[in-house]
């Protein structure tokens, strides 16, 4: 990391759909899916409880590119990017909230099957 | 002595590759995985006063919303400024000295996790909020002295805050 971010977050794993692309005028494009983080913690009684949280990834340009590439459905994936919370309103008027994450970098944690079946 | 903190460094890596790399689903290491697997830094402006909540058991809640900023540069060369606005939630002992040392306009910086929650508002609508669990904070301030002239100095609330 060459550069102080004064907004940034990693999150590690599992894509729960396939990366969807937006493709906009100007060569613009838009990746996006859903990111499955699993986490556990222990309670006061010793009981350890597992959840999972879901985020939306969001990516422009050549980000956006790789992913669609190299990423599908289930792979394990360490994601840096920023937070973004931002509102809209909707046709019918009531205002919306929006909370993604646009990912900067990322690499992909799982070996591939060619990979894999070397090993 | 020594030897353990070694043993210990030693641990603590080969436990965090093994983890990361083969996916190992072991509660024993996850509780280290944890800050890793979901990690958030902010630095920003406080945009209120600290707010503080007591619950029956003895637990204590903070909570304060932060504004960072962004720049980007438009299609036409133009700076724009972005304004991101997060929620941030501190809770046990770090609540007490987050409340106390914490006033709004203040510029801080917190490491922690991201989660969220959903809760149904009072027209029975669904509402999701996200939250930034603050595990760290750093507190960033100009103190007046009696003369009457800033003195910048920083609080350090936790060395370790700053990873990168």
């Amino acid at each position: 990391m060459n550069e102080y971010q004064k907004n940034q977050v990693q999150l590690v794993g599992h894509l729960g759909n396939d990366v969807q692309i937006v493709e906009f005028g100007k060569g613009n494009k838009k990746a996006s899916f859903s990111l499955a983080v699993n986490s556990s913690y222990t309670m006061t009684s010793g009981e350890t409880k597992k959840e999972t949280s879901w985020f939306t990834i969001v990516a422009w340009g050549k980000t956006a590119d790789s992913m669609e590439e190299m990423l599908k459905k289930g792979n394990e994936v360490g994601i840096e990017g920023k937070v973004v919370n931002r509102k809209y309103v909707d046709k019918s008027g009531n205002s919306r909230y929006i909370f993604e994450i646009v990912a900067s970098r990322f690499s992909l944690l799982e070996k591939s099957e060619k990979q894999a079946v070397e090993v | 002595m020594p030897n353990l903190l070694q043993f210990c460094l030693v641990e603590f890596f080969f436990i965090t590759c093994s983890s990361l790399l083969q996916n190992k689903a072991d509660a024993k290491t996850n509780i280290m995985n944890v800050r890793m697997k979901n990690f958030v830094h902010l630095v920003g402006k406080t945009g209120k006063e600290v707010e503080m909540v007591s619950f029956e058991s003895g637990m204590q809640k903070a909570s304060v919303s932060l504004a960072t900023n962004h720049y980007h540069l438009n299609a036409q060369g133009e700076k724009v400024e972005e304004t991101n606005w997060h929620n941030l939630v501190v809770w046990g002992k770090t609540a007490a000295s987050f409340h106390e040392n914490v006033k709004k306009g203040n510029e801080i910086a917190v490491a922690g996790k991201l989660t969220y929650r959903t809760y149904t508002d009072k027209n029975g609508v669904n509402r999701m909020v996200t939250e930034i669990v603050v595990q760290d904070y750093y507190l960033h301030t100009k103190k007046v002295s009696a003369q009457g002239e800033s003195l910048e100095t920083e609080e350090t609330e936790d060395v370790e805050l700053l990873p990168f």
